[in-house]
């Protein structure tokens, strides 16, 4: 695999002579809206990413530790089955669940571990919704030898407890957070609180392509091996994709994987919008359509009824009331369970260049069980709305069209929602025998 | 002589307890008065007043009865400058030009929104400065000076002398010392004839009078928060005295801060 370079920022600007600084905006979304205490750490942040990030040094130590510790390349899987089962095009699925700790968070983790360790930072910090992005860092920490505190909201601590479990395996502190909607976004707010009081000794691994310029650009800089990977992998085969679909919380696994076929945007109709007879393909991401449309009932941003406004340091599209609070949302994935955007596919949505659209919690759990009885491969929830929208319009393509899905995380972690889903009885049974047995042990 | 600027979140306990508890703080001695709006993502704040606005969130506030009260507020003490404490999610969701109007209309003379950064402001300060409103930085001790030198050199340029010291690095709640850093940074903004409003983590006498000589007031913040959640479940429930208790409570908070004991 090749080295990657900042040449791929693309938030950056040339300046004469000098080297690409980043200008932290996505048409007007994105930027760096924070109290003044965060400035500096941000800005050094910035510095240190620009300058170690696409050294040699650190690119080498990078590349050996994904592969040797992430697991990297990842595979890219031709599902026959579905294929032939559905008609119309042929489906591929990026398994980036198979990384090391279960999904493509471990990209970042690892990218920004290091980074913390060549700024001399003593201590990381890091916020987590489902807790993949929790036990990436804690994993990571564990690998570099850094001490960690994960910050999770105690909604999602209650309702992804192996995680929990996993990350104080790794040694993480993991501290509950019990303000406002006690789940991903009360993390991002308490994690940044813990920076502004301790910005000298503190690295904060951001998990998400927002906040703050300069983390869209950073996590999507660590995120971009999956499409560079996807791209190569497809070219070997002799194939070039005609659409890319990802499952979208945030967006960072989205924005890792479309990323070698986001720009140029600024040309014919045709070129933005990606279809089957053009070079570029058609990219689509999946939001949670959870229960339903209705206040609090869903995380639709982009395809349902996100406002433009500033959040957690970034502007981008929220869902928002009319005063400019934030609004509740729900998925069956903690993941997807986040009332923001990342401002890069905020900006490419609004462009047209990316299509957004929604599945449903219970068509998320239906392409799960679709694709582990017809493939062998277990989708974790968020990334089975991927798989959802990829088996509803799979039947729309032609033949000679590849369609790509990234599934961005394996199912493992949700044993406890989807067995409840499908298996109500029996698991119900189970959890009894495990509860008298403990008992019996006391 | 003492100035304090008192901060308190509006609706917190309630929308008419919060206006019993302003009007405890100028009865008690304050110079300024910071009302916060409730964000349901307040990141520049710490756990107490973080607390107040989940709990005057679900109590219904809304930017309407927020700017009632404040309305209702500055013609009661026409004497005492209001300062409006809040996000830049509420700010520019409906327009800044919306938001600062209806400031304006209800007698606020200036507004602290710490994400709103003078670079990065959506046009706000230049708003707030047409309608004869003043955009109140928050600075830190830590800032770049570089980056100091642009800010103050915008405020001279429009002739804005108010301007806010968050003391510590980090979050309201903390304790504060006067450190060395600390009163060098306020004695060279006070060199500028700056109006500074400075505090975090105020909580006693000696505090005041140890930064009173380089401020123009004292910011407490937290502080008086948690006096009105004592104040609030001590007296409990709708007894019709609540409001004249929590007012009593609160100024007496207030000048146990200005006056030796």
């Amino acid at each position: 695999m090749r080295a990657r370079s900042l040449v791929d920022g693309y938030s950056k600007q040339e300046v004469g002579n000098n080297p690409p600084i980043l200008t932290g905006f996505f048409g007007s979304f994105g930027g760096r809206y924070v109290a003044e205490v965060l400035r500096k750490p941000l800005h050094e942040l910035e510095e240190a990413f620009l300058s170690i990030v696409p050294s040699k040094e650190f690119q080498e130590e990078y590349q050996a530790k994904l592969k040797s510790f992430v697991g990297r390349p990842t595979p890219l899987y031709y599902a026959e089955n579905t294929t032939r089962l559905l008609g119309g095009g042929r489906l591929y699925i990026k398994l980036e669940g198979l990384a090391a700790t279960g999904a493509h968070k471990i990209n970042n983790a690892l990218g920004q571990g290091l980074l913390a360790k060549r700024m001399g930072k003593k201590r990381v910090i890091a916020e987590t919704g489902a807790g993949q992005h929790g036990v990436a860092v804690a994993a990571v920490c564990a690998h570099l030898g850094i001490p960690c505190r994960v910050y999770m909201g105690e909604v999602d601590m209650m309702r992804q407890k192996p995680n929990v479990f996993w990350m104080e395996r790794y040694g993480a502190e993991v501290v509950g957070v019990s303000s406002g909607s006690r789940t991903l976004k009360d993390a991002v707010n308490e994690a940044l609180r813990d920076w502004a009081s301790h910005p000298e000794d503190t690295f904060y691994i951001l998990g998400s392509a927002l906040g703050p310029s300069p983390y869209p650009d950073m996590v999507r800089t660590f995120q971009s091996i999956i499409g560079v990977e996807t791209k190569e992998q497809l070219a070997s085969l002799g194939l070039k994709p005609t659409a890319l679909i990802a499952c979208v919380g945030g967006g960072s696994n989205a924005i890792g994987f479309f990323s070698p076929y986001l720009y140029p945007i600024d040309e014919s109709e045709e070129r933005i919008k990606g279809t089957e007879t053009s070079n570029m393909p058609r990219l689509i991401g999946v939001e949670a359509g959870g229960r339903g449309p209705g206040k609090g009932q869903h995380a639709a941003r982009m395809s349902g009824e996100g406002k433009v406004g500033i959040v957690q340091g970034y502007k981008s599209r929220f869902l928002l009331d009319e005063d400019g609070q934030v609004l509740p949302t729900h998925s069956v994935s903690a993941g997807l369970d986040y009332p923001g955007i990342g401002p890069e596919l905020a900006y490419l949505g609004d462009r047209g260049r990316i299509e957004f659209i929604t599945a449903t919690d219970r068509q998320a759990i239906e392409a799960m069980d679709f694709f582990a009885r017809t493939e062998g491969i277990l989708f974790a929830l968020e990334s089975a709305h991927g798989g959802a929208a990829a088996l509803r319009l799979l039947p729309s393509f032609s033949k000679e069209a590849v369609v790509v899905v990234n599934m961005s995380g394996r199912g493992d972690k949700d044993l406890f929602i989807t067995a409840r889903e499908l298996d109500r009885e029996r698991w119900r049974e189970f959890l009894q025998r495990e509860v008298d047995s403990l008992g019996d042990a006391l | 002589m003492k100035k304090l600027m008192c901060h308190l979140v509006a609706g917190y306990p309630t929308m008419n307890l919060s206006f019993q508890a302003a009007l405890g703080m100028v009865e008690g001695g304050a110079s300024y008065l910071e009302v916060q709006f409730p964000f349901s993502d307040p990141t520049a704040d710490g756990p107490r007043i973080q607390e107040a606005c989940v709990q005057a969130l679900d109590g219904g506030f809304t930017l309407r009865e927020g700017f009632l009260m404040v309305r209702r507020l500055s013609r009661t003490i026409p004497e005492i400058p209001l300062f409006l404490m809040s996000y830049a999610s509420l700010v520019v969701r409906r327009g800044i030009s919306w938001f600062l109007d209806q400031a304006k209309e209800a007698g606020v003379q200036g507004l602290i929104v710490p994400d709103l950064p003078f670079d990065q402001d959506e046009g706000y300060y230049e708003a707030a400065w047409e309608r004869g409103l003043h955009p109140i930085s928050v600075v830190v001790p830590t800032m770049d000076s570089k980056r100091l030198d642009q800010l103050l050199g915008l405020l001279q340029s429009h002739g804005e002398r108010y301007i806010y010291v968050a003391l510590r690095t980090g979050i309201t709640g903390d304790p504060t010392n006067l450190s060395d850093e600390n009163l060098s940074f306020l004695n060279m903004l006070a060199a500028k004839e700056l109006k500074v409003l400075a505090g975090f983590g105020i909580s006693s006498y000696g505090q005041v009078e140890a930064l009173s000589p380089y401020v123009e007031a004292v910011v407490v913040g937290s502080y008086l928060v948690g006096i009105i959640r004592e104040s609030t479940t001590r007296f409990g429930g709708s007894s019709p005295d609540q409001g004249e208790s929590l007012k009593r409570a609160v100024a007496k908070a207030v000048s146990t801060l200005i006056h030796p004991v």
